[in-house]
């Protein structure tokens, strides 16, 4: 009985300690989000937690900034790279882990390792590259270079999956008379839907939440959500409230996919080696 | 292909054309977009090269090297991103390791608790940088604030002293990414056989035995993955930092990551940062061969 009582009681502190650990690291984002529902008057001139609730930095956000078309770049270009990067990297994962062929590992390991070459030492000849092609301030280029981690990325987090598929079922069609390629887009891709969705979710994620391509590559056409949010930082004045209501909209497919993907995130983490 | 061949076992696996058709399109653009930009890089760093053509652009050996070697404000800027690998890697390290521990226990909630823990790891990370600096801004930061109601006033603010404003760069990062530690810590843990833990404790071992002897030891591999991957990932801090202090106050939080954006598009000087670009690309790479070597095989994973 005494041994029953003192489990239940560890497991409650453990639980207390938990929950004391949670809500202090979730303090920033709940930061983030309270301080959009305050006018940034409000926020330079009170106590950090006094709350008025109030609309004004949602209305002046969605009213009179370059937030709203910075959505839609940023939904145009991460919605196309990860396309892009699926499609290429799904055919490619495919024949790394169906075809033995020489020079098949170095080919793969060079995919994984170039991947992990910080953006920022790219930064110039990336933005040479592209200037040259007069690319710069366009989707096109910031689509191109997005893919470069994208497509790597998706590489990587595809094999397990498509290793663990048995080629029987190809194996099956060969001898149905469909050929590889057949074969690959009408029945071994929809085998890996579950693996695609993560893949796609992941590169999505990286696309939306770069910084470095979208500073050096876009201007004011092309500007994505993350450089608008910042703009927000004003030459003299930081527009706090406004900048923490975007900030906020920004944050939400985030939250909607980290708490639905719990299952695959050490393989998405792991995959490649990093995150974006 | 005739029937007799396709028969045989694994007939996936013969001729050349297919898997060119595979291979080839991801080839051609990680080749145009990622392979080409390294070896332009690699090739502009023994040019002066200014981004406005003032009719200096020459070809000069290894000269950017050798003043690369002479300036300070390299030296210092490498020393401070790497800083972020030395001081805010162990400490992830640590509190990821025993909050894993604490997560391997039985409590209500224990599944929705590990999902909030991730989010940091997600958010945006000039989100986070802007964040931060709202946090420590003086007056109505919520963490100056804070410290304010222990006696601690910072009326200049905390960014704009330099060793408080690396301090909190550091603290943001650890902010951020102890509980990418924590995840893979405990993918780890609770991969675990747990006869030997129910062993030890019939044996009569502690909570710091059972620790320090057998779960740690355990996990080495695990902790090396976790550390190469991190290690890796601060070799590319820039965003979080740009936003939140932009290098300053002074020098302050000027990493090399910022150092090489300056020199590139504040000064122009693309040579000049290309080599630098070098020196990181070439510190990366030893990082990922040894993870690569380490832990990923395509034949295993």
């Amino acid at each position: 009985m005494k041994m029953k009582n003192r489990k239940k009681i560890i497991k409650w502190i453990v639980f207390i300690s938990a929950l004391i650990i949670v809500l202090v690291e979730l303090f920033p984002i709940w930061i983030i989000i309270s301080s959009g529902f305050k006018r940034d008057l409000d926020i330079r001139n009170s106590n950090p937690f006094d709350f008025q609730f109030n609309l004004r930095s949602y209305e002046l956000v969605f009213q009179k900034s370059d937030f709203v078309p910075s959505i839609g770049n940023s939904l145009i270009i991460g919605l196309s790279s990860t396309i892009i990067s699926l499609i290429f990297g799904s055919m490619a994962s495919y024949g790394i882990a169906r075809f033995r062929f020489k020079g098949r590992k170095g080919l793969s390991y060079s995919f994984l390792v170039s991947r992990m070459v910080p953006q920022i030492a790219l930064s110039v000849p990336i933005f040479i590259l592209f200037d040259r092609l007069s690319l710069t301030d366009t989707h096109i280029a910031l689509i191109l270079a997005y893919t470069s981690f994208n497509l790597p990325y998706i590489i990587w987090l595809l094999l397990p999956f498509f290793s663990s598929v048995s080629p029987s079922f190809e194996e099956a069609a060969l001898v149905d008379g469909c050929n590889k390629r057949q074969v690959f887009w009408k029945i071994f891709l929809p085998l890996t839907a579950p693996g695609l969705v993560v893949a796609a979710i992941f590169g999505f994620i990286m696309a939306w939440n770069e910084y470095i391509y979208a500073l050096i590559l876009t201007g004011n056409a092309t500007k994505t959500a993350p450089i608008a949010v910042n703009g927000f930082m004003g030459q003299y004045a930081p527009k706090w409230g406004q900048l923490a209501a975007s900030g906020t909209i920004i944050l939400i497919p985030i939250i909607i996919f980290t708490l639905t993907l719990q299952k695959y995130i050490i393989k998405g983490l792991t995959a490649g080696g990093v995150k974006g | 292909m005739s029937n007799s061949t396709t028969i045989k076992r694994l007939p996936l696996r013969k001729k050349r054309g297919p898997f060119l058709y595979f291979i080839l399109p991801a080839a051609l653009i990680v080749g145009v977009v990622l392979v080409f930009p390294i070896i332009y890089g690699f090739g502009l760093s023994f040019f002066n090269w200014p981004q406005v053509n003032d009719g200096t652009r020459a070809f000069i050996n290894v000269k950017n090297y050798m003043e690369l070697f002479k300036d300070n404000e390299f030296w210092h800027s490498l020393f401070l991103q790497l800083g972020f690998i030395f001081i805010a890697i162990p400490i992830e390290l640590i509190i990821g390791f025993f909050v894993a521990i604490l997560f391997n226990h039985d409590f209500p909630l224990s599944g929705f608790l590990r999902n909030l823990l991730l989010l940091p790891v997600f958010i945006l990370p000039i989100l986070s940088g802007l964040t931060w600096k709202l946090m420590l801004q003086p007056r109505y930061g919520a963490i100056t604030y804070l410290l304010s109601l222990f006696g601690m006033e910072f009326p200049q603010g905390i960014l704009s002293d330099q060793s408080l404003a690396y301090t909190a760069v550091i603290i943001q990062d650890i902010w951020r990414m102890w509980p990418f530690m924590f995840m893979i810590l405990y993918a780890g843990i609770t991969s675990l056989p747990k006869d030997i833990m129910e062993a030890a404790e019939i044996d009569g071992a502690g909570f710091l035995k059972k620790t320090f002897s057998i779960t740690l030891p355990m996990l080495r591999g695990t902790i090396t993955t976790a550390i190469l991957l991190r290690t890796i990932d601060a070799l590319r801090i820039f965003s979080e930092v740009f936003v939140m202090t932009g290098g300053g106050p002074g020098n302050g939080t000027m990493l090399f990551s910022l150092y090489i954006h300056k020199q590139a598009f504040e000064f122009g000087k693309l040579g000049y940062a290309s080599a630098m670009a070098v020196i990181l690309i070439v510190i990366s790479l030893f990082f990922a061969f040894g993870l690569v070597r380490k832990n990923m095989d395509i034949d295993t994973m």
